[in-house]
């Protein structure tokens, strides 16, 4: 749940804070829990939702404040082998201009391991509307590799 | 039908492994849908590196900090000296339930390596070695959850107790008789628990058998008014 927050918030601490939230609000929101989907999937709708709050809660906030947040630095596991470690760099750095939904099914798809079904479940959206966001998701972050590789000098 | 450039994209949203093979082979010949392929495949292979863990001791004790600081608010706002133990007990089992769930789920798979062009989009999960660590880690996060839901719900079972002493109508009797068939059935799942602590599936069982019995509890206390 932490790794599928700090990706979608960029940074640890907000992902702890979501974390937090989503138990709190999953707890609230109990008793409206007609068992129509694991409690899990509920709990991680919550924690999805929930982040985008707080995503545009500190995009206002950034608005208002003159002094820009610091970012964090990008923290994540050394690629496998064979993979150009730019490729990881450029996703990290484009995700927070994705569309909030071909973010989150590509976060939960591509980094977290659930299948189609298991999202659709998460956000409340039908299987063919995942599969169509995380190809929006791959598309957007294709075009942004294949742009940065070709302004690239040749080493 | 002839695969071109143009049906590139449909073969990547499908996600069909007949597509993908047509795609392979017209890139094979075409240099343009070769690159796109590889990316779309460094994508796959990458985004896996992006899942981060990292320890946070004071998460999960904020968290059921704030819960029961809510779990007490919503007791003094309905005035109900029983709802406090209801709201405890309905806080534990929902971090058992989580806990278990997330047991069940495991964790997401690892990176593998990195698929070539042939194989685009194609990942397989491999052992992590921290696995077994986490497992036991999430196993004793299970059991902490449990013992303090266990511990509401034998509570609410001292409350109930003075009425199931000399149950007074037959409802009370019938009610005792539950309780009693409840505990036995406890009895027995903690026995085959004691010897496989691992066995998911067991304790989802023994959680749902003391959620009958807390339900049960509530309505004795309820009937009794």
């Amino acid at each position: 749940m932490k790794s599928v927050a700090r990706n979608l918030l960029g940074n640890a601490s907000d992902a702890e804070d979501a974390v937090q939230e989503a138990f709190l609000k999953l707890y609230r929101g109990l008793a409206g829990f007609k068992g129509d989907a694991a409690l899990s999937s509920w709990l991680y709708r919550i924690l999805v939702n929930t982040c985008f709050d707080m995503g545009r809660r500190r995009k206002r906030r950034a608005e208002n404040s003159p002094a820009a947040p610091e970012a964090e630095a990008p923290a994540f596991d050394p690629p496998a082998p064979g993979v150009d470690p730019t490729v990881g760099l450029t996703i990290r750095s484009s995700l927070d201009r994705l569309p909030p939904l071909p973010r989150s099914v590509f976060v939960l798809y591509e980094v977290e391991g659930f299948k189609h079904r298991e999202i659709a479940e998460i956000l409340g959206i039908a299987e063919g509307t995942s599969k169509h966001a995380l190809f929006s998701a791959k598309k957007e972050l294709q075009a942004r590799i294949l742009t940065s590789r070709r302004w690239r000098p040749e080493s | 039908m002839t695969f071109t450039c143009t049906d590139l994209d449909e073969a990547l949203r499908s996600e069909e492994p007949g597509a993908f093979e047509q795609a392979r082979v017209h890139a094979q010949t075409c240099p343009a849908c070769r690159e796109s392929l590889a990316v779309w495949a460094e994508i796959t292979a990458a985004a896996p590196g992006l899942r981060q863990s990292w320890e946070s001791p004071d998460l999960w004790p904020r968290i059921h900090q704030s819960l029961a600081e809510e779990s007490q608010r919503r007791a003094a706002q309905e005035g109900q000296w029983w709802r406090h133990w209801q709201m405890a007990a309905a806080t534990a089992g929902l971090a058992a339930v989580i806990a278990i769930g997330l047991v069940l789920r495991g964790p997401a798979p690892s990176p593998a390596p990195a698929p070539g062009p042939e194989s685009p989009g194609v990942l397989k999960g491999s052992e992590d070695p921290q696995r077994r660590l986490l497992t036991e880690r999430a196993l004793r996060a299970v059991e902490t959850s449990e013992a303090d839901y266990v511990a509401s719900i034998e509570h609410l079972a001292k409350v109930a107790e003075p009425l199931l002493e000399k149950p007074g109508t037959p409802v009370l009797a019938s009610y005792r008789e539950k309780l009693q068939l409840l505990d036995a059935a406890i009895a027995d799942c903690r026995t085959e628990i004691d010897r496989n602590r691992f066995n998911a599936h067991l304790r989802r069982e023994l959680l749902s058998i003391y959620q009958e019995k807390q339900r049960t509890l509530r309505a004795l206390l309820e009937e009794r008014g």
